[in-house]
């Protein structure tokens, strides 16, 4: 793989110059919580984090989208649609949170159902990686293929070595960035590269969470219904939507008109959230998924089961956000090892 | 003997002798420093009880979950829990003769993250003891010791109830019983913020909010049944998340829960996005106190809510 070497020195450099030609999204910390914003510069960038605590899923799927406005006009209705959007680089994301917009990608980006404004997003915005330096209590992308140094989905990877970043190119996209910026981007790093594998290596052997998937979707293929839904998780399950909010790779969403009055409005898309019993209520009162017990189970089944079905992936990367999150601890970890556990015991 | 042995006995004999069908309690959690909530529906199952400096979580919560069950329920509760027990009873919400209360006097509550990070990973707990000052904290990775000033949760420091204020058995030893002058000092010190700087200060923490709505859910006294903020219709507010409406959330949760919130900081402590929402909550436990002379709700059986009762008395500087 063709690679570069960033100095350490350089990257306020690097990272100004980027909000100025681009729209720039990167880690900052806000009080004690670490999440993405665009920024712009250099100065309000926030690398000493481990993992944020929100994903850079928005850069592509925003809380918060207005797909267009309306005015009704009295024998006709006006749609105005927003900007198309702006060339972005999307700096600073972790592997596991990279993986999880490969997840997306086949949502929004299937040749059935095309999704305009996320694949504007995507098109025109750079991702570049940063690996991990240090593996949490509650990280366990090992167990999806990842891993805290792995660049799938990344155009460009940063892996700090030192007082440098080796930069690894993994797309056109990515080189052409790396390119366009060679005063910063030098190249070399063949010594570099054996460093980010041994730095790989160590990081691998850090993870203290075992998860074993076998035997779990096949479990789940043929068993709807299960006793161990009815067990302490849907009880203790409080029904609020924190672990699918800070989950990256969760993309539901609700669609509704917000009239601002005189005819005008807006077409919103915001977060939604399968564990609030409002999800699925229907016209005509009928709820499919009435108790805690369904929703709890369908949070589940998304992850480990329809999003395989659906995009051969799973609907997981390890991120540990659900698990350090939840108010309760209901723990995907465990679920998978009980699964695990009642397959091979059925 | 300890305090976990006992529990596991008590809950053992209210299970064997039919007293409850469940007793709800604290169980070893997915991390070291972590415990979650346990439902134990039979004597086999008392052992999976624990207790410690990783039982943060409220369970009172859990009691309106089983008010129409057939059979009884226990719950293990701290001294603050207690106060939601006691609320949910002046409410109505639920009998008396349906719950056990087992209360422990709890010595404070560690923040599970800030001791994950100084223990080693993949550590397993062996056991813990309260040493007054500090918390020692045993390892099969090696003995850790934390000190409460810095790795308590912020409203352990400042405990009004450490002992159950309701029980119907109680565990452990009762523990003297403090007071705060400085309970209020965080919220004194906004309170002297000018009405631009008190408005930009909550600006810059309800615009984090993501709508979780895990502040309302782990709330042991939003015990609405269809909350006005999941209505459809009307629909009070969108899904959309603004400062606007993130601001109509947080001031319409602290104002409906005026009176009756127990201050158990459970709030505060779930909020993803850390905002301190307990201060809201104790702007108005403050105001209550200085206004109408009012305890903290459910700090004593019968307190009337001072927001839903009337004295000639009251101060109406307003009108």
């Amino acid at each position: 793989m063709e690679a570069r070497v960033v100095n350490k020195g350089q990257l306020p450099e690097l990272l100004d110059k980027l909000a100025k030609d681009y729209d720039l999204i990167a880690p900052v910390q806000e009080e004690t919580v670490v999440l993405f914003r665009k920024i712009s510069g250099a100065k309000d960038v926030f690398l000493e984090y481990t993992n944020s605590d929100i994903s850079p899923k928005g850069c592509f799927l925003p809380q918060n989208e207005k797909t267009f406005n309306y005015t009704y006009t009295g024998d006709s209705i006006e749609i105005k649609k927003p900007e198309g959007a702006q060339k972005t680089v999307l700096f600073g994301a972790r592997p596991c949170d990279i993986k999880a917009i490969t997840t997306l990608d086949p949502v929004f980006e299937g040749e059935k159902f095309g999704d305009e404004y996320y694949s504007g997003k995507r098109e025109n915005t750079v991702i570049i990686g940063l690996s991990c330096t240090k593996v949490l209590s509650t990280c366990f992308c090992y167990a999806f293929e990842g891993g805290p140094c792995d660049g799938t989905g990344s155009d460009l990877l940063f892996t700090e070595i030192g007082d440098k970043y080796y930069v690894e190119v993994y797309t056109d996209k990515g080189k052409a960035l790396a390119d366009a910026y060679s005063q910063i981007f030098s190249k070399g790093g063949e010594q570099l590269a054996k460093d980010k594998e041994e730095l790989a290596k160590k990081l691998a052997g850090e993870f203290v969470r075992k998860v074993d998937l076998t035997g779990v979707k096949e479990l789940l293929d043929n068993n709807f219904e299960l006793p161990y839904w009815n067990g302490d998780d849907q009880k203790k399950c409080l029904g609020c939507g924190t672990c699918t909010y800070v989950c990256p790779t969760c993309h539901c969403f609700d669609i509704f008109d917000y009239p601002t009055g005189d005819f005008t409005g807006a077409r919103l898309r915001c977060w939604d959230s399968c564990m609030y019993p409002e999800y699925t209520l229907m016209a005509g009162g009928h709820n499919p998924r009435p108790t805690r017990k369904e929703r709890v189970r369908n949070r589940f089944m998304h992850k480990l089961k329809y999003h395989l079905d659906r995009y051969n992936m799973v609907g997981c990367v390890g991120c540990g956000r659900c698990v350090r999150k939840c108010p309760v601890n209901i723990d995907i970890t465990k679920i998978i090892n009980d699964l695990k556990e009642v397959a091979q015991n059925a | 003997m300890d305090v976990i042995q006992q529990l596991r006995e008590q809950a053992k004999k209210l299970l064997e002798e039919k007293k409850v069908d469940l007793v709800i309690g604290f169980g070893q959690g997915t991390e070291l420093a972590r415990t979650t909530p346990v439902f134990i529906d039979s004597p086999e199952g008392v052992s999976a009880l624990t207790w410690g400096p990783f039982c943060a979580n409220n369970l009172a919560k859990y009691l309106t979950d089983y008010k129409n069950a057939e059979g009884n329920v226990a719950v293990v509760v701290k001294g603050c829990d207690a106060r939601s027990v006691i609320r949910l009873l002046d409410d109505n919400q639920i009998s008396r003769d349906k719950v056990v209360v087992i209360g422990v006097p709890c010595p404070g509550q560690l923040e599970w993250q800030k001791v994950a990070a100084e223990v080693k990973p993949g550590a397993s707990l062996k056991e813990t003891a309260d040493n007054g000052e500090s918390f020692s904290v045993k390892t099969d990775a090696g003995d850790y010791s934390f000190n409460k000033k810095d790795y308590m949760l912020h409203r352990c420091l400042v405990c009004e109830n450490p002992n159950p204020v309701i029980a119907d058995i109680t565990i452990g030893k009762e523990l003297p019983v403090k007071t705060y002058e400085e309970r209020f000092a965080e919220v004194s010190e906004l309170e002297q913020k000018s009405t631009e700087d008190k408005s930009a200060y909550w600006d810059k923490q309800f615009s984090r909010c993501l709508r979780c709505y895990a502040c309302r859910n782990v709330c042991s006294v939003c015990t609405c049944q269809i909350c006005v903020f999941d209505q459809m219709l009307p629909m009070w507010v969108s899904k959309r998340t603004n400062l606007s409406e993130n601001t109509m959330f947080h001031i319409t949760r602290a104002f409906h829960v005026a009176g009756r919130c127990v201050d158990c900081g459970e709030c505060d402590r779930v909020c993803p996005m850390d905002i301190p929402l307990r201060k809201l909550n104790q702007k108005i436990h403050k105001d209550l106190g200085d206004l109408f002379d009012s305890p903290t709700p459910g700090s004593k059986p019968g307190i009337p809510s001072a927001l839903g009762e009337f004295s000639p008395g009251d101060p109406e500087e307003f009108m």
